[in-house]
């Protein structure tokens, strides 16, 4: 158990937390702030809930007791509940409600994209993806190759992120030649 | 609680209007209006309260004063604004209505035109 304790300020009010139940705390208003965020009393509604929170810790807290801790911090939040901005503004959507897509990222690509698009879409880190294309390069006696062109003629690009990396050459080249050989298959095929 | 997610927006709709209502009668704090609501179907917690106090403050429906209290901090005293007074007033005219309606639709017999 945690005796490490910090003073937070809650709406002029001062009390001791635990270290823990202070990272909980933390959590919660930052979770609320981004849950009002552009809303014109933001600040406002932060104070009201700090006191909500001050008032329901000390309630809860034993006469004796020093500080708040998870114990106390947790029926707290919880009947406070979190926030919910009653202006339609509703919070962007977290990363995991946005549906994936499997697609090549030019950008800061080495061939085509493909890779990091495969990364992108299960959460890997790209260099990983990248090793175990070269190991399956070596093992599959070049189905790899067959694999990744397949990949990079049919999937989607992906829109670029902001703050994304250039397109260096050999992939520019390389969707120039996609683009160009699916302009001409849907020709052929209309 | 009803749990039927169909229900759910209704009762966030009508939440606004109740606190209309609660603020409306006397002058309350937060912790009033949730213990007002709590056993009810529109039971709900500081953290959706809050915000939707101070959008009725931005709308100039409700206001507040601060009134010391017995331990500890101050405490923020709701009560309605005229423009508030008018538009509770106004929506209970269309709750109303909106009732009649309600019991009335579906009850008569379906070839009785007028």
């Amino acid at each position: 158990m945690q005796r490490i304790s910090v003073t937070a300020s809650l709406n002029g009010m001062t009390i001791q937390f635990e270290q823990a139940a202070f990272d909980r705390l933390e959590a919660y208003l930052a979770e609320a702030r981004r849950a009002l965020a552009g809303n014109p009393d933001q600040a406002e509604i932060l104070t009201d809930l700090e006191q909500a929170i001050a008032e329901q810790c000390q309630r809860r807290m034993r006469l004796d007791a020093v500080r708040v801790t998870l114990r106390e911090l947790e029926p707290a939040l919880a009947e406070i509940g979190s926030v919910e901005d009653s202006e339609a503004a509703a919070p962007p959507p977290s990363p995991d409600a946005v549906p994936r897509r499997l697609e090549q990222v030019s950008e800061g690509a080495l061939l085509g994209g493909v890779c990091q698009g495969v990364a992108r879409y299960f959460r890997l880190d790209v260099t990983l993806v990248r090793v175990i294309a070269l190991l399956l390069l070596l093992l599959s006696a070049g189905i790899v190759i067959l694999i990744y062109a397949g990949m990079m003629l049919l999937l989607p690009y992906a829109t670029p992120e902001a703050g994304a990396p250039p397109v260096r050459r050999i992939p520019a080249r390389c969707r120039e030649l996609v683009l160009a050989l699916r302009t001409r298959l849907d020709a052929a095929t209309s | 609680m009803a749990a039927e997610p169909k229900l759910a927006p209704i009762r966030k709709g009508l939440l606004e209007f109740l606190v209309l209502k609660i603020v409306g009668a006397q002058s309350v704090y937060v912790p009033d209006i949730l213990r007002r609501l709590a056993d009810t179907e529109f039971a709900t917690q500081e953290g959706t309260l809050y915000p939707l106090l101070s959008k009725l403050r931005r709308e100039d429906l409700v206001s507040y004063q601060w009134q010391e209290s017995g331990a500890g901090p101050p405490r923020k005293y709701y009560h309605l604004t005229d423009t508030g007074r008018a538009q509770l007033a106004a929506l209970d005219e269309y709750w109303n209505r909106i009732n009649r309606t309600i019991a009335a639709i579906g009850n008569e017999p379906c070839n009785a035109s007028p």
